[in-house]
């Protein structure tokens, strides 16, 4: 993918830098937010990357992932380092926070033994002035022989200058550090060895690091030798280059820095109250509590509103002249299926918009610092709290919140604890059940389910870490100084990854809907004669054991696969029967989607004063259609009704999660989870069809 | 010879030795934390368990397994 990009621009430019440097700020200034978002080939790590015009030039520009070093300590930090060495970049541009100079310089010290045409967008300068700190850009320039360009990026300060520096044929950066003589004569044996590799040195002192690269099997011989020979001397290779370049950094910035006595910064302020001994806690839970409402109060009224165009499309195809069949197939099947993925759209919009929020503004890194005591618990990372928790709203974008940890086992590991929270779509059944089987302790039975599927899940991720200990996941992070977030770049982030997931899952997740909805119709005629049916009671005596032997029971759990709380409505028809739905005329329909749209922006606003009102702990009360509730009472007895509401907490994910699953972590892991959580909900719903008082 | 988990917040001390497999160590040194670093606690995290460190410009945060790793010597 990105080979083919650079076949059609005439200048590839890569930015490289520490972690919340700006680095996107910057793209998305230089290019006017021109950007594309994806993946790296191969990974679930974010791929950004812009076309755009500079003075009439093609340009590519392309944001590797945040690095602290070229060591390649975690993943992101290995793409960053093999990318740099793949793509041959035209010039690279090193973004350096002004107000931490010394462990950023470290990275450009080792940019420049690359042999890499840099130049130094040294961005924050806003931040390191309010710091005490005025840096000497142009002594820096001289000191390290490279461009150096002063930025704010986010108020686009100086962006103009970098453009005409991103154009110029700037050459390749000298090296900086001299090293020991023993460790510099190594090197040059090596890079004779590489002769015509322009990061000859570069990987001559990786290799003596003893980091994994890739280099001819003589010259890795040669240098496993050398390396050992100076361990045998007492020189740690690795100390000692890195402890080099980091001297080498601290006299640079000496020499350019000049530092004043400053006030304590927001951030310390800040830290003060969200960091406090006993204060701490409860504002970490407020804070959560308010990513959870922001993502889903906000994201409410949008998915009602896919529900009301669903409606309305419905009640046309219903006043057409076609068969009752194609109306049928197009009402339930085509607009059901993709209103399924569009009621997706809004939450994840939002979720993506609270995440990004909460990333880049330095708050997401005090919320793992905080939580990493309690995950610890089931040996996760602290950074899974947030997804763990946004699973009790909807499990899908609770997948996809899994990105912002940085280990791929750990990822893995809270993905698939995710599914056993109960989302608020399974809550609605379980208000229902509750209602008509256990009416005095009906907020007790919602409450244990949600505290069974929190256990179920966080036993899997405990189970699962265990059996394949994590790699050096590290907690070791940094706290970054708390930033505003520039808004235009939020939004747009947030609605190209919602639409990727559209253009990305919106396929499956119909296509189930549509197979669904040809089980449920195909024998038509009277329902028991339907395929479903049939279906169901097959499957009956599986569920005996359980206590459940109604087979519509049993049936309403296969279209429960498109979305929990589809069991209701199915539920519905097959003891009642289906409602016809009304036919809509052209004018009727358009007034009810400008009703519904205004509806919608009215509960939208609304949604702000919700956002910071108390937790409201009473399960709502049960919506279901007329009967059905009578109907249920008699269909099953009370303990057949716990194990049937703890299957159905447990059995496989919805299907959209399940395609999330499939597109962050690859198609086994999906079918494990389908096939794991079946397993966990029919041994589990035995169990509690054997101990509850009959 | 003491490591990040004795030190009492607001004390300052330099960093004489990284103890713990490779990959931790490597990861360390990543984000400044090398021998001849000078660091100071700057708090323990609300419910235990981790350490906020200052270093030079920059606030780290530790798990305790990783703070033990951190060999200091007091300034
Ligand atoms: N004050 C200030 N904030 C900035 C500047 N550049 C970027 N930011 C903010 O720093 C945060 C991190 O920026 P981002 O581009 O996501 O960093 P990245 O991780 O390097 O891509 C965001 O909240 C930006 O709005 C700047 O020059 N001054
Ligand atoms: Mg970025």
């Amino acid at each position: 993918m990105a080979a083919l990009a650079t076949a059609r621009a005439e200048r590839l430019l890569v930015t490289v830098g520490n972690p919340n440097v700006g680095k996107t700020t910057l793209i998305n200034a230089v290019s006017g937010s021109r950007f594309e978002v994806g993946n790296w080939p191969g990974t679930t790590v974010d791929r950004l990357s812009a076309h755009c015009k500079l003075s009439g030039r093609s340009v590519e520009i392309v944001d590797l992932p945040g690095s602290y070093s070229l060591a390649a300590t975690t993943p992101e930090e290995k793409i960053a380092r093999d990318e740099l060495l793949a793509l041959k970049p035209d010039l690279v541009v090193d973004v350096v926070d002004a107000g931490n100079l010394e462990r950023n310089l470290y990275l450009t010290l080792e940019l420049a033994e690359m042999g890499l045409p840099v130049v130094v967008a040294l961005n924050l300068v806003d931040e390191a002035r309010a710091k005490g700190l005025t840096i000497d850009a142009d002594l820096l320039a001289r000191e390290l022989g490279l461009a150096v360009v002063p930025l704010v990026a986010s108020r686009g300060e100086g962006i103009g200058e970098l453009c005409e520096q991103a154009l110029r044929d700037n050459p390749a950066a000298c090296p900086l550090v001299a090293y020991q003589p023993c460790i510099e004569a190594a090197v040059e044996e090596l890079g004779a060895l590489l002769e015509g590799a322009p990061e000859r040195r570069w990987l001559a002192l990786a290799a003596l690091s003893g980091e994994t690269v890739r280099l001819p099997l003589p010259v890795a011989e040669r240098s496993e030798s050398l390396r050992q020979k100076l361990e045998a001397e007492g020189v740690d290779p690795f100390l000692e280059i890195a402890g080099q370049r980091y001297r080498t950094a601290h006299e640079l910035s000496q020499r350019v820095l000049d530092r004043q006595q400053a006030p304590p910064q927001l951030t310390e302020k800040i830290d003060r109250w969200l960091l406090h001994p006993w204060l701490g806690l409860p504002l970490f839970l407020a804070g959560m509590l308010l990513v959870f409402r922001f993502t889903f109060l906000f994201s409410d009224p949008w998915i009602e509103f896919v529900g009301a165009v669903q409606g309305v499309l419905a009640g046309w195809v219903a006043g057409s002249a076609l068969p009752p069949v194609v109306q049928s197939f197009l009402a339930d099947g085509l607009i059901g299926g993709v209103g399924t993925v569009m009621a997706f759209a809004p939450v994840l919009f939002f979720l993506y918009l609270a995440m990004s929020f909460a990333e880049s503004s330095g708050f997401l890194s005090r919320a793992a610092f905080i939580a990493d005591r309690v995950m610890h618990w089931a040996g996760l990372p602290g950074r899974g709290f947030i997804p763990l928790m946004l699973g009790f709203g909807c499990n899908v974008p609770a997948i996809y919140a899994t990105r912002t940890m940085e280990d791929f086992n750990d990822r893995l590991r809270v993905a698939l604890a995710i599914p056993f929270t109960a989302c608020s779509a399974r809550l609605a059944v379980f208000v229902l059940f509750a209602a008509v089987f256990f009416p005095a302790q009906a907020t007790a039975v919602v409450f244990g389910l949600y505290l069974l599927g929190l256990a179920a899940g966080l036993t899997t991720a405990a189970i699962l870490g265990k059996l394949a200990p994590t790699g050096h996941s590290s907690g070791a992070m940094e706290l970054p100084a708390y930033r505003l977030p520039t808004l235009g770049l939020t939004l747009r982030q947030a609605w190209m990854r919602t639409f990727a997931f559209i253009k990305g899952a919106g396929g499956s997740i119909t296509i189930t809907v549509l197979v669904i909805w040809l089980l449920l119709n195909v024998g038509g005629g009277k329902p028991e004669n339907s395929l479903y049916a049939q279906l169901s009671q097959l499957l009956v005596p599986v569920f005996t054991p359980l206590g459940v032997t109604d087979w519509r029971l049993v049936g309403a759990l296969i279209p429960g696969f498109i979305a929990k709380e589809v069991v209701i409505g199915t539920l519905g028809v097959s003891y009642l029967g289906s409602e016809p739905v009304a036919a809509l005329g052209l004018m009727d329909g358009l007034q009810q989607l400008g009703q519904s749209f205004l509806t919608a922006c009215w509960a939208f606003l609304n949604a702000i004063p919700a956002m910071f009102g108390l937790p409201q702990l009473a399960p709502p009360a049960p919506e279901a259609p007329d009967g059905l509730a009578g109907a249920l009472g008699t269909s099953i007895a009370p303990a057949g009704a716990m194990a049937y509401l703890v299957f159905l907490l447990l059995y496989t994910p919805c299907v959209a999660t399940v395609v999330a699953i499939r597109q962050e972590f690859g198609r086994r892991w999906a079918s494990f989870s389908v096939f794991y959580q079946l397993l966990v909900a029919y041994v589990l719903g035995l169990l509690a069809y054997l101990v509850w008082p009959s | 010879m003491t490591t990040v988990c004795h030190l009492e917040p607001d004390q300052n001390a330099q960093i004489s030795r990284l103890g713990g497999p490779p990959g931790l160590m490597r990861r360390l040194v990543a984000l400044g934390l090398r021998p001849g670093a000078a660091i100071r606690l700057v708090r323990r995290a609300p419910l235990g368990g981790a350490f906020q460190i200052a270093l030079g410009d920059s606030f780290i945060a530790l798990r305790a397994q990783e703070a033990g790793q951190i060999h200091l010597e007091l300034s």
